[in-house]
């Protein structure tokens, strides 16, 4: 059972790849596709293009890396390689390269295919060491001047300096190149050509004139003009008063004919050097169709099945109070216990959906990782400094509104790291740690929980420094005893922060509070630990889901209230006698622990509370922090969807959201974090 | 695009072919749902209402503005409820056995329900008729018009919603 599941987590996991992959590639294919249009028409690869296609080919590296597919990892890695250098400019893209990357990618879904039937990708490890090859001579040459203009070389040649020159300044200004293909009487060409030049200048630059052959008869003389112009090639033929297909835009294919023939009679027949337009057809026809048998699913969608499979968790209900009560009377008994079977039944099954939609909303961990290797990687330029990333644990999985929230908080994270912890290699040397620093991420599974740590080997933080800001700032007061967590804790506050400087990679004033704000937002918590000079870990703990829940549904003052259960320790009865005062609190001793106190009852303003009453104390916890509620009753466990909340009720302090509980009423869900931690907050300047 | 933009916009678009085609633009007539709040006359934009349901247990939700009535569960959707008595500056009051919550829709998306005394009827009120209310400005109300002898004031939902994020 065990083996099967972890077999059919490795099939998922490969889907995951699969799909990923081909989106990729997809991507990369439609920015191919782009450049060779942009480089037809003479223009200048865009840079978010160029970017984009860098990035897609990081993302496939990582992939493949983190699958084991090293033949495509290392394809990948060239063309990130290629693409970061062209994207940098200190590279520029032929016709040659573009041909290398059309193959590159040809050659990727190739694999990718491979990986689809379920063999390796190291089938086509051979060709890919082939191709890897030709980009490293590709790569390594020197551009050729003129490389990135749209024309077949042996044009440019035909083309004196200055008109080279002009080509080049019609490019940058952003100009089409156009080329302009007439046939003349010999007896009246002249006249005709500079007609034509003047109304060519109107609207642009003739920079060449170029005598081609192919003339239809003696009297006849053929020429390709090479025109710039902010004028698409129809708009100018239509200007010039030409046939529309007399004007086409310039491309290396381009006039060929007119080119070959245009070089000046010394020089040879300049031979193909441009590399062949034939990115492995057959590989590209087999990725038209799709390898995987994923469905991309908006998560709304899964949102409404959730809420479906909620709803029919409340028939059921229903459904089992019904059978309760018949078998209550003698005459329905046998037809109850009937009733109380097909109930059970339902329930498995219903059990099972829930899982199974639960299962589909999961996504590993490794996506966000995977952006956060792209974020250290680009702090190592900016920042000078050297830092590996470590990751463990991508295959965690979380609900995929969770993993899309924590991009922020951990990015932040990791630049913090990066930038605060780390120290300076100088400094490093000194303290005798290895020069290059190391952020490690992990993540693993506790329950219904995931915690995932960031730790780092840099500086660390001293609790003393921090206690220090702290009352210089005077968030405590300067006589304030606080252990090492409480002092940590602080770092938490709205404003803290422990460099005065502000540094452009971990942005202004925004703090550690954020992250905590993002990651309570969903239910989870923040913890930071740090020993000075060894390094510092920040702890985020978060639910697996928010889809569904289960809550313990409490009475207080004729209303009632859920409290998640992962929030809560443990329930007990408390007589006032157990309650101790101290000051304007009240404490509940339990095993040898103060606990603080706080009525549900007052926290919301909902009655006026009777302190003769016995109370149920609903203990919640949140890390170490612990806090007794004190509420009426205690009416039993329960699943819950929890709903979105609209308007301003959705902001208030202490609720997460509301659900329904199957008897059309609306129940608000707490927000335990909130409540913890506002119940076990000092008081202000105590 | 939400339900409720996309309504609009067919609507608009709706308009505007019928302008191009030299029809009457519908627009010109204002379809409005009366409602009755502390004795008087009010209406709302009907392509604004998603329905009208009755009466139900509001869950009270605590730390709110009082116009925030709380929360009920259509069909599992959470929706708050707002009173609009108290949003016009009347008097909170145990609720009626006409009472009836209207569900709007916001200008972008969001959903509310207004608490009011009663549903009259729907009126149809050239754009013409409508006018700017006379004297001081009066809160959430974007226009008038005469209804035999009484006026009806129509209200405009997103400054009630405003008025209860505040």
């Amino acid at each position: 059972m065990a083996s099967r599941s972890r077999e059919s987590a490795r099939d998922k996991l490969q889907q995951e790849f699969i799909s990923e992959a081909e989106e990729i590639l997809e991507r990369m294919r439609d920015d191919l596709s782009a450049l060779a249009e942009q480089r037809a028409a003479g223009r200048e690869a865009p840079p978010e293009t160029v970017n984009r296609l860098f990035r897609s080919a990081h993302s496939l590296k990582g992939l493949s890396g983190m699958f084991g597919h090293a033949a495509l990892s290392e394809l990948a890695h060239h063309l990130e390689d290629v693409l970061d250098r062209l994207r940098m400019g200190r590279t520029t893209l032929g016709q040659g390269g573009l041909a290398l990357l059309d193959e590159s990618v040809a050659l990727a879904a190739a694999g990718l295919e491979k990986v689809g039937r379920g063999e390796s990708a190291d089938a086509v490890a051979e060709p890919i060491a082939d191709l890897v090859g030709r980009i490293a001579a590709w790569d390594a040459a020197p551009a050729a001047p003129g490389e990135s203009t749209p024309l077949p070389p042996h044009w440019l040649r035909a083309l004196t300096e200055y008109e080279e020159s002009r080509l080049r300044e019609s490019q940058r200004r952003g100009r089409a190149l156009h080329v302009i293909e007439l046939e003349l009487e010999i007896a009246s060409f002249e006249e005709t050509l500079s007609e034509l030049t003047g109304a060519i200048q109107e609207v642009g630059e003739l920079i060449s004139t170029l005598p081609s052959p192919g003339a239809s008869s003696e009297s006849r003389i053929r020429f390709a003009l090479l025109a710039a112009s902010e004028l698409e090639a129809k708009e100018l033929a239509a200007r010039l008063e030409l046939a529309p297909d007399a004007v086409h835009a310039a491309h290396a294919g381009a006039a060929a004919g007119a080119a070959e023939s245009a070089a000046p009679p010394g020089a040879p027949g300049a031979p193909e050097t441009g590399a062949p337009e034939t990115p492995a057809p057959e590989a590209d026809a087999a990725t038209l169709k799709s390898l995987s048998e994923t469905v991309r699913v908006d998560i709304k969608k899964l949102d409404e099945l959730m809420n479906l499979v909620g709803d029919l968790a409340h028939e059921r209900s229903a459904l089992r109070a019904l059978a309760l009560r018949l078998g209550g009377e003698r005459a329905t008994a046998r037809a109850a216990a009937e009733l109380e079977k097909i109930q059970r039944g339902l329930d498995r099954k219903l059990q099972e959906l829930q899982a199974g939609v639960l299962d589909v909303r999961m996504v590993p961990l490794g996506q966000v990782f995977d952006k956060l290797s792209r974020v250290v990687r680009r702090l190592r330029l900016d920042l000078g400094k050297d830092a590996r990333l470590e990751i463990q644990g991508a295959d965690t999985e979380l609900d995929k509104l969770i993993v899309e929230q924590l991009v922020d908080p951990l990015m932040h994270l990791v630049r913090n790291a990066f930038d605060h912890a780390i120290e300076p290699a100088a400094e490093r040397a000194a303290r005798g740690k290895p020069a290059q620093g190391l952020i490690r991420i992990e993540a693993t599974q506790r329950g219904h929980d995931v915690a995932i740590s960031v730790a780092d080997d840099g500086r660390g933080i001293h609790p003393e420094q921090v206690r220090a800001r702290a009352v210089q700032r005077g968030l405590i007061a300067a006589d304030a005893t606080l252990s090492r967590k409480e002092a940590f804790a602080l770092l938490f506050l709205p404003g803290f922060s422990t460099r005065s400087e502000v540094s452009e990679t971990s942005g202004r004033g925004v703090g550690l509070d954020v992250v905590r704000a993002n990651v309570s937002a969903l239910g989870g918590l923040v913890a930071v630990d740090s020993t000075p000079g060894v390094g510092t870990s920040v702890t985020l703990t978060l639910p697996i889901t928010l889809a569904i829940i289960q809550v313990l549904l409490v009475g207080v003052a004729g209303q009632r209230f859920a409290i998640p259960l992962g929030g809560i320790r443990e329930t007990l009865l408390v007589t006032p006698g157990e309650l101790e005062r101290s000051g304007p609190r009240e404490l509940l001793h339990l095993r040898g622990d103060a606990l603080p106190v706080r009525r549900l009852a007052e926290e919301f303003a909902l009655a006026a509370v009777d302190r003769a009453r016995k109370q149920y104390a609903v203990v919640l916890g949140i890390g170490d922090a612990r806090l007794a509620l004190l509420v009426d009753r205690l009416e039993g466990q329960q699943d819950a969807v929890i709903k979105p909340v609209q308007g301003p009720v959705r902001s208030v302090r202490g609720v997460a959201g509301a659900t329904e509980l199957g008897d059309q009423n609306a129940v608000l869900v707490l927000d335990v974090s909130a409540l913890v931690e506002d119940g076990t907050k000092r008081r202000e300047g105590a | 695009m939400t339900g409720a933009g996309a309504e609009r916009w067919e609507r608009l678009a709706r308009a505007a072919a019928a302008a191009r085609e030299g029809r009457e633009e519908p627009l010109a007539q204002r379809e409005l749902l009366r409602v009755e709040v502390a004795g008087s006359p009010y209406a709302l934009p009907i392509e604004r209402v998603r329905e009208i349901v009755r009466l139900r247990a509001i869950t009270a939700v605590p730390r709110v503005p009082a116009l925030v009535l709380g929360v009920i569960s259509l069909r599992g959707e959470i929706v708050q409820v707002l009173d609009l008595r108290q949003a016009l500056g009347a008097e909170a009051e145990p609720p009626g056995r006409r009472a009836r919550i209207v569900v709007l829709h916001g200008e972008s998306g969001e959903v509310a329900g207004l608490l009011v005394d009663a549903v009259s009827e729907v009126l149809r009120v050239p754009e013409s008729e409508l006018r700017d209310a006379p004297g001081e400005p009066v809160p959430c109300v974007s226009a008038i018009c005469t209804r035999g002898d009484r006026f009806v004031s129509l209200l405009d939902p997103d400054q009630v919603f405003e008025l209860a994020a505040s």
